[in-house]
């Protein structure tokens, strides 16, 4: 046997007790240091704006998976807890108004469409502008014309409904020329070369 | 005063009916005939004071006819080339166009109302298109190539009625506070 395997084997003897015992009380040592300390006067001691200074916060953002941060964010438990009014309260409106374009917003709304939901009836019946239309309407005599001009309609109709029903039509025809028809809007609003009717007397 | 009959839709643009035709057409015929008989009635006041003879228009006289006659393809022809709808169409709010719905040109205007007395024949039988025609098209209409439509906006007609209804119960109702007031005395 090697000499100094002998003298390997016999310092082992020794040294492997003496590092698990070093071992126990460097433990011990830091257990009684770590319960020795007061963290918050420690923390009070910190000079934490120094500390920021020397942190490269770029390069720690440049780290951070933003992405798999927000997948695992419940971003629903999030809004619960924000005070919705207290933002807005906060929010200046006016500004956020002017910088936005109302042109294109108003290209893509069909007005024709808005106006057709209104009920003009109501309108009319509980605005004032019922009364501009009353005093603007030219009176008793525009009344009276209206009067007959439904009454004869009216009679065109039951005549129609009868002629109708004698010739055993099932569907009627054309309500009106094409080119009133299509587009539907040309009835809403047709062209006043060929029917000014606020024209009329 | 009842509503208007026709209240959802306005109606404007489609085909217009026997009545309203017939109507309108009753007045033209009035006020053409009155204003012819004022016309001949003018003259013979004319002539009387110039040559101091009093002039009596025999209906049956072939003159009269004819001028009679003239007038009326005047009446009509102009009134349907100028503006589409003679004075008895306005007021009953129709006018004629072409059958695609288009203006009426002078042209068609001038032809329908050459053919117009071709619709009397037969007993008027040219008329019962109005009738029993899909698109309410009598003989000349056809011929013309020419359709009558409602110009008259109904659905306006009714909001104007509910204004003046609305108008007519604001004016009807005691101004606010006036009752309170009336009964404190």
């Amino acid at each position: 046997m090697n000499p100094r395997d002998r003298l390997r084997s016999a310092g082992r003897r020794w040294t492997d007790p003496a590092e698990a015992l070093a071992q126990q009380v460097t433990e011990r040592v830091v257990d009684l240091i770590v319960n020795a300390l007061d963290i918050n006067e420690l923390a009070a001691r910190v000079d934490l704006n120094a500390l920021l200074n020397r942190v490269d916060i770029d390069a720690v953002l440049k780290k951070v998976d933003v992405n798999a941060l927000l997948d695992r964010m419940d971003v629903n438990v999030m809004l619960d807890r924000v005070d919705v009014n207290a933002v807005v309260e906060r929010m200046d409106v006016q500004a956020v108004v002017d910088r936005v374009d109302l042109n294109p917003l108003l290209d893509r709304v069909d007005v024709n469409d808005l106006v057709k939901r209104i009920d003009m009836d109501a309108l009319v019946q509980k605005t004032d502008l019922g009364a501009v239309m009353a005093r603007s309407s030219g009176g008793m005599a525009s009344e009276a014309l209206d009067a007959v001009r439904s009454q004869a309609v009216g009679l065109d109709q039951f005549v129609d409904r009868w002629v109708r029903r004698l010739f055993r039509r099932k569907h009627p025809g054309p309500s009106a020329p094409s080119a009133l028809l299509s587009p539907p809007a040309a009835i809403l609003s047709p062209p006043a070369a060929i029917l000014p009717a606020h024209a009329e007397p | 005063m009842s509503a208007p009959a026709v209240q959802a839709d306005t109606y404007q643009g489609h085909y217009a009916g026997s009545v309203s035709r017939f109507l309108a057409y009753a007045i033209d015929l009035t006020v053409s005939t009155a204003v012819f008989s004022l016309a001949l009635a003018a003259i013979s006041y004319g002539v009387h004071i110039v040559t101091g003879h009093s002039v009596s228009w025999n209906r049956s006289n072939i003159v009269v006819a004819v001028i009679f006659v003239v007038w009326q393809f005047f009446y009509f022809g102009y009134s349907w080339a100028v503006s589409g709808r003679t004075f008895g169409m306005a007021l009953l709010g129709i006018r004629v166009v072409r059958a695609d719905g288009s203006g009426l040109d002078p042209r068609r205007a001038v032809v329908r109302a050459l053919v117009f007395p071709l619709s009397f024949l037969l007993c008027g039988l040219g008329f019962l298109g109005i009738l029993v025609q899909r698109e309410h098209r009598a003989l000349h209409d056809l011929i013309a190539g020419a359709a009558v439509i409602y110009s008259w906006d109904a659905r306006a007609a009714r909001l104007r009625f509910l204004a003046r209804q609305a108008e007519l119960a604001t004016s009807d109702s005691p101004p606010p506070g006036s009752a309170a007031r009336g009964a404190s005395h």
